[in-house]
């Protein structure tokens, strides 16, 4: 037996003895996410309460499994019973779960989302299979396959699930089949592109040189996106097994992490998996006997969002400032310090052991023609359900935003994907297969994997002002027509939002946004004026009510609303006259209230307060100046 | 892999073109005058592609490429000037313009203002062309002009960024910047000094160096060249900002130092109104060092130039024509005794003007009492200099080094050129290895800074040289023996990559002279070139003191550099002269004046020896300048500067150089050999017939080896003869000093090498003040604190000899226990180092 399968077979023997724990195990998503949501309190009040009850668990600290909005996740093991998961559970909630479960044995059948045990458990009775949930159950968990299961900081619970055996199976086929493999899975960059893996591969490869470099792009910076800060916090060897594999292939002696300072629960996580690799032979010289030699840096950016462009992340990492270069020279032929060089995605890297492992017919089951495999988006935005999901290639955005998102609370008005360089998509849309082609033969692209739910409270003119001035203050400088043509875009948008515009601004924005497109020198420039040029082409008749009858449906654009109080539902609290900070809002006790507009700033305090605060709940209203109150709904 | 000469063939605009593999799309099209217009590329630096200017259609790429970025490719088909490539420039353009203070570029008076300069512009306006320093200059304009552009269909936006006055020699206004990158590639990729960078992102991007800091505070060079690249008039040069545009260029030599770099003087009217790099491919390579960049128009132009002869009566000024000024010279000269007559001319004259001089000197008033301050400058260490200097390799030779050692030399201001060098050197991944006491800015670059106590130069030179002679050193074999304040090992390490190196090359600076044993260290840096095969160039602060040698300005040489004592040479030259020039007195030399040897006449042609006027009856200062207060000449009169003369120098590397007269001399004032011509002709003496430099230059080239055609500028450093021994500073000549109880702190003094005629650069050119901190004492901040002092504060300084008091300047890099001092060449105090106390002034 050689050193790796001695190695994998004591991890499996780990992996089964944490599962056939005689002691209850305590799972618990401790993600940035479940962070943000509370899981470190939860985890605090999970040691106290068992510290004060003398019960004896293990705790287990995963990675994020996907629904947002069920954090922070606690899933509970008894010995011999499925897992048991409990959703936005808080210190309190924990307490009674853990008091109520371990020591009564009652699951507390109400408060538990999902189980992950077989149908018909009688532990489980009532409560339904996680992964039979709405949101769980279209998905095809690929990349995912360990994120909440294994804990991130053991590479032996990696191991145990199959880990660097596609690592092991690419060294046994040398680089050239590696390559062929990929070719044949039909693998396409998932950093958004969706460039064919094996293609850039290819060119690097040929490529004479004394050295070449693999770099992972892991400098997610698109606004509501995190789909790698997931993966890689929640199963960090499977992209640091894709980033050896793709290495191999191309023949690189040195690797790159690039990634985000603002991830330091990442950064800490891929810190110890390093160590944790070099300590199984998986980095360094030979490793596993097979000759080949790697190492990898991680090499933290500052934020810049330009970064993420493959040439200025290169200039990043060679301590220039993230300034994108005009290709020829592309980055595989003479990228970093000049040497051949391939950037791959964090996602792609983690698509690669599954290839490499099952093969590439195996992947082809998933996807459609073309566009084969899965891919991971985070859903947000006005959405019910919102998460990190994983899909097929090709699944309609209807059953994403419906079937596995559960739509939003009012109409549906829009989604974006691809994040600030993506598209806004209408209703007309919906049924559009999600992949590369159909996605830019929209308007818009696959990006990175954003998918931002807008419904009729959604602006789309403030939206896509808001996109713009984000790639806008984002814009390295560089050239010409992003630096300047953004700002001139944002202003005339700016203008729209306030009612000032002029008859000749939507045909501006068109030609300005084209000029830009052309002759930008980067991605992020020649897509900049995508949020806007979409959702002028989808919704016209809103830029249009703005500009011509100073009138935003969505109550949205500050200086086109206003507030009012509804005679007939204010009680009189007085909530929002202790609120309003110009003394707008007047009235004695009991009576209604009177709203002076101008003295109004539009601060939105009496509207919240009342809404969540005052006894009437809705007495306060913000409407469109544009038209008369019978027209609108709000 | 392509062969470097390869030939592709393209077609652009319908044009076959067979043209070179390699070149970009903008280089062909230049090359074949096909104009496509562009901002950002420039002929010296990397491609940017920033400006979107230069896009062009090439079939099968997708969008629109940049010219200035794409590579030709064979069988591409390119078109420069379609409909939506015009119609796209169009649009970049105009929002360029947008970000720019533009009125005036498109202003519907344009044409109309140009003829009769009779628009609003005449107002002063507060924005637009005229406002610009660059008007008339500017690439954006030409561009515009070119492209036709009538309106902008954008908003302007005014950045109201702060016009950053702040640092010497240029002003930037951001407002007028177009980010097209070129001042942070040229100092990023040709001058490697990184001062510049991009800042901030989006609508807020701006250059300067990181952190907010000044320039100077950021290790700028002030070289100029940002400046020269600039395309608009965001970076302006504050002296000739308002000057427009120059109507006529002259290639020189700089006259500033000895690396000889070759200037473009920039002449408008009768003025020389700036000056740029010339593109020389020997020297200077297209750069300059600030004091050739940004000193030459306020130095030739200074408001205290003479320009009429004048005599002192009773401290007040009569000034008279040149004819009574010819004859009260005569009169006095032909009074003087040989005996008691003296001659200093400076050694930034041109070779002509030497020659005449000594010329002058041995001919007409029959004497041998000819020197320069060059003996004062190099101290005891003179004629070990010399030797060194007659073993020069060129500056080229730097480019095949594979390890460089450099010695006592700093190149962040003066001579950064060779700083350039020397870092493209490291870039190759040449090790350098810079030996200075002082602080230094190559010591933040360089592999290896040694620093050594001052009096311990010697001692980390003469380890080296064991070091390098032993087969093996252990570390212990020196440990037994007196050993200099640094790392032993690290030595020994750079001995090592000496000897193990290809063609290794040692540069000598100054910063290492006048001291007690610079005989020694000299003569050691020579035994080192020799031990490891080394070439050798010394890097002298005098532009033409390898001229003064071969001349002859000193007591004991003659032309040629023969000894003054060769019978058959002075008979030759007595013949020639018709003049019996046998009878020689010598011992008499610069130093004298200083010891007080009274003398009839005393001639200074552009020298300040002493800071009080020397001890002589009659004093003939012939300069640039009036003599400073405390001189009281009898007769002063007007010479001319480099600028203003036609001649030769002959550079550090032992190169002659042409000097070329880009306007006439101010007033009345003339060039020196004129004025010595023009009095020994008055004297009656033959041989003084000049009517041109080309005349004085022949009758050279009949004395001195390897001097030919006037227009002919080639390297002579082999035939340096320098046969005579000079006669080296008596005072120099001391025990060895070291610190103790009462005189705790050595102190270390350089001599101000930007100087130019006997005064320093910065007594005329105010910005060089920042730069060289003359009378400024360097002090640890440790040793500062204990003595209370801080920065800016004055310190009187303690020795056995004197008392001075400097300014003080704390700096963390200054070694403890050690003090440094930049002094002025009159008032220079002996040989270093100096055991000193301080204390803080009191008020």
């Amino acid at each position: 037996m050689n050193s790796f399968d001695k190695k994998r077979k004591e991890a499996q023997k780990k992996w089964d003895l944490l599962k056939a724990s005689k002691i209850p195990l305590i799972y618990l998503g401790t993600a940035s996410c479940g962070r943000a949501a509370g899981a470190m309190e939860v985890l605090e009040s999970v040691g106290k309460t068992l510290k004060e009850n003398q019960l004896e668990a293990k705790i287990v600290q995963v990675g994020c499994i996907g629904p947002c909005y069920l954090e922070p996740l606690m899933d509970v093991t008894l010995p011999g019973r499925p897992r048991i998961s409990y959703a936005n559970v808080n210190p309190e909630k924990a307490k009674k779960i853990i008091e109520s479960y371990l020591i009564q044995g009652d699951p507390q059948v109400k408060m538990a989302v999902g189980h992950f045990g077989d149908d018909g458990d009688e532990f489980t009775n009532g409560i339904p299979r996680f992964f039979d949930l709405p949101m769980l159950k279209p998905q095809v968990r690929v990349v995912l396959r360990n994120c909440g299961f294994i804990d991130p900081e053991e590479i032996d619970h990696y191991l145990a699930h199959d880990g660097y055996v596609g690592l092991m199976n690419a060294l046994g086929k040398g680089p050239e089949e590696v390559i062929s493999e990929v070719k044949e899975a039909g693998l396409r960059g998932r950093g958004g592109a969706g460039f064919p893996t094996y293609k850039k591969w290819e060119i690097c490869r040929s490529s004479p040189a004394e050295k070449k470099y693999m770099i992972c792009n892991a400098d997610e910076g698109d606004p509501g996106a995190f789909m790698n800060r997931s993966l890689i916090e929640g199963d960090p060897h499977a992209v640091l097994e894709g980033m050896l594999i793709a290495a191999y292939a191309i023949g690189a002696s040195h690797g790159y992490i690039y990634i985000r300072a603002e991830y330091p629960l990442a950064i800490a996580r891929l810190k110890k998996a390093l160590s944790q690799m070099k300590e199984y032979g998986f980095l360094g010289k030979n490793i596993q006997n097979s000759g080949f030699d790697f190492d990898i840096t991680i090499k933290e950016g500052a934020g810049a969002f330009v970064c993420g462009e493959e040439t200025a992340l290169i200039a990043s990492i060679e301590g220039k400032r993230g300034m994108p270069k005009s290709r020829p020279p592309f980055p595989a032929v003479s990228g970093l310090h000049g040497m051949p060089t391939i950037i791959n995605n964090v996602e792609t890297l983690g698509t690669l052991p599954n290839i490499l492992r099952n093969g590439a017919s195996w992947y082809k089951q998933f996807g459609t023609q073309g566009n084969y495999g899965t891919k991971t988006f985070s859903l947000v935005g006005k959405i019910r359900r919102s998460g990190l999901i994983e899909v097929p290639l090709g699944m309609t955005l209807r059953k994403i935003i419906f079937d596995i998102g559960g739509g939003s609370n009012k109409p549906f008005k829009a989604v974006q994907t691809g994040g600030p360089s993506g598209g806004c998509l209408s209703e007309e849309f919906l049924d559009t297969p999600i992949d590369y082609e159909s996605l830019t033969a929209a308007g818009s692209i696959m990006g990175s994997g954003g998918l931002i739910v807008m419904d009729e409270d959604t602006c789309v003119v403030d939206v896509a002002r808001y996109f713009l001035d984000f790639t806008q203050k984002e814009s390295c400088g560089k050239c010409s027509p992003c630096r300047v043509g953004t700002r001139h875009m944002v202003e005339i948008l700016e203008r729209i939002t306030k009612g000032q515009s002029q008859a000749e601004d939507l045909s501006k924005l068109e030609s300005l946004g084209e000029t830009i497109k052309r002759g930008s020198l980067c991605g992020l420039g020649q897509t900049a004026p995508n949020p806007v040029l979409t959702t002028l082409r989808y919704f016209r008749p809103e830029y249009l009510m703005h500009v011509k009858e100073k009138h935003c449906a969505a109550a949205v654009c500050r200086e086109l609303i206003e507030y009012r109080v509804v005679p007939e539902k204010c009680t009189g609290c007085q909530r929002c006259v202790s609120v309003c900070p110009t003394g707008a809002i007047t009235g004695p006790r009991a009576e209604p209230h009177n709203l002076d507009p101008s003295k109004c700033i539009k601060c939105r305090a009496c509207y919240e307060i009342c809404r969540f605060d005052a006894i009437a709940g809705d007495a306060i209203i913000i409407r469109s100046k544009g038209r008369s109150a019978d027209e609108q709904t709000k | 892999m392509s062969k470097p000469n390869e030939m592709i063939t393209i077609n652009i605009d319908n044009q076959i073109l067979e043209v070179q593999k390699g070149l970009t799309i903008l280089q062909v099209a230049e090359q074949n005058n096909i104009y496509i217009p562009s901002l950002c590329a420039h002929k010296d630096l990397t491609p940017f592609g920033g400006c979107r200017m230069c896009i062009v259609e090439v079939e099968g790429m997708r969008g629109l490429p940049t010219a200035c970025t794409t590579p030709v490719e064979e069988g591409m088909i390119i078109r420069t000037h379609t409909a939506q490539v015009q119609a796209e420039r169009m649009e970049i353009l105009q929002l360029i313009l947008s970000e720019h203070t533009s009125s005036c570029l498109i202003c519907d008076e344009k044409e109309e203002c140009k003829k009769y300069m009779g628009t609003i512009r005449k107002a002063g306006v507060t924005t637009g062309c005229r406002y610009c320093p660059n008007d008339g200059q500017c690439e954006l304009q030409d561009v515009v002009e070119k492209m036709g552009v009538k309106e902008i269909n954008y908003p302007i936006y005014y950045r109201n960024l702060r016009v950053e006055k702040e640092d010497p020699f240029y002003d930037r206004d951001y407002n007028l910047c177009i980010l097209c990158g070129r001042c942070i590639r040229m100092c990023q990729e040709i001058r490697t000094a990184n001062t510049l960078a991009f800042k901030q992102r989006g609508r807020s991007t701006v250059i300067g160096p990181a952190y907010d800091r000044t320039h100077l505070d950021a290790g700028c060079e002030f070289c100029g060249a940002c400046v020269s690249v600039c395309p608009t008039g965001a970076l302006s040069e504050k002296v000739k900002k308002w000057d427009g545009k120059p109507d006529g260029e002259v290639v020189t030599t700089c006259a500033f130092c000895g690396v000889g770099c070759q200037v473009r003087l920039l002449i408008k009217g009768d003025k020389v109104i700036g000056s740029l790099a010339e593109d020389d491919p020997v020297v200077n390579h297209g750069q300059l060092c600030v004091k050739g960049r940004f000193a030459v128009a306020e130095t030739v132009n200074h408001y205290s130039r003479l320009k009429k002869p004048y005599r002192q009566e009773g401290g007040r000024r009569v000034e008279m024509s040149w004819e009574e000024a010819i004859q009260q010279a005569a009169e006095k000269l032909s009074d003087c005794p040989p005996q008691h007559f003296g001659m200093l001319i400076s050694p930034n004259c041109t070779n002509e003007d030497l020659y005449v001089a000594q010329k002058f000197v041995r001919a007409a008033v029959g004497s041998n009492h000819i020197d320069t301050s060059a003996g004062l400058f190099y101290g005891s260490g003179f004629n070990a200099y010399l030797d060194l200097m007659r073993k020069g390799i060129p500056l080229s030779d730097l480019r095949k080094a594979s390890v460089i050692l450099v010695i006592g030399l700093d190149v962040r201001f003066g001579r950064s050129v060779v700083g350039v060098e020397l870092r493209e050197a490291i870039k190759r991944k040449a090790k350098v290895i810079t030996i200075n006491p002082d602080p230094h800015s190559l010591a933040l670059i360089a592999d290896r800074w040694f620093q050594p106590k001052p009096g311990t130069e010697f001692d980390i030179l003469e380890s080296l040289l064991k070091l390098i002679a032993e087969k093996k050193t252990t570390t212990s074999q020196l440990k037994s023996k007196r050993k200099p304040q640094v790392d032993t090992e690290e030595l020994s390490e750079v001995a090592g990559m000496l000897k193990k190196a290809s063609s290794p090359v040692i540069l000598v600076g100054s910063d290492l002279l006048r001291y007690d044993r610079s005989v020694e260290i000299l003569e050691t840096i020579g035994k080192l070139a020799q031990a490891v095969g080394a070439g050798i160039l010394p890097l002298p602060a005098q532009n033409n003191l390898f001229g003064s040698i071969l001349m002859g300005t000193y007591p004991e040489l003659l032309p040629g550099g023969f000894s003054s004592t060769d019978k058959e040479r002075l008979d030759d030259l007595s013949k020639r002269r018709g003049k019996d020039l046998s009878n020689f007195s010598s011992g008499w030399n610069a130093e004298a004046l200083s010891l007080g040897t009274k003398l009839k006449v005393l001639y200074l042609i552009g020298e300040f020896p002493t800071s009080l006027r020397p001890p002589c009856d009659f004093l003939i200062f012939q300069n640039l300048y009036p003599p400073e207060p405390g001189y009281e000449a009898d007769l002063v009169l007007p010479a001319a500067a480099f600028t203003e003369v036609d001649g030769t120098f002959i550079n550090g590397e032992g190169r002659i150089q042409r000097v070329r007269k880009a306007v006439n001399p101010p007033g009345e004032a003339l060039p020196d050999w004129e004025i010595l011509s023009r009095i020994a002709r008055k004297m009656g003496t033959k041989g003084f017939d000049f009517s041109s430099v080309s005349q004085i230059h022949e009758e050279i080239a009949s004395l001195v080896k390897g001097f030919g055609e006037f227009e002919n500028t080639k390297r002579i450093a082999g035939s340096l003869i320098c046969e005579g021994k000079l006669t080296v500073p008596q005072t120099m000549l001391q025990e060895s000093k070291k610190a103790d109880k009462k005189f705790p702190f050595l102190l270390h003094t350089l001599i101000a090498e930007h100087a130019y005629r006997g005064l320093p650069l910065s007594t005329w050119v105010e910005g060089l003040e920042a730069l060289f901190p003359e009378g400024k004492i360097k002090i640890n901040p440790e040793d500062a604190q204990k003595f209370g002092i801080s920065d800016g504060d004055q310190v009187v300084v303690t020795s056995d000899r004197f008392e001075k008091v400097w300014v003080a300047r704390i700096l963390s890099e200054q070694s403890p226990g050690t003090l440094q001092v930049t002094l002025r060449q009159s008032e220079s105090i002996g040989s270093n180092p100096f055991p000193v106390r301080i204390r803080k002034k009191d008020v």
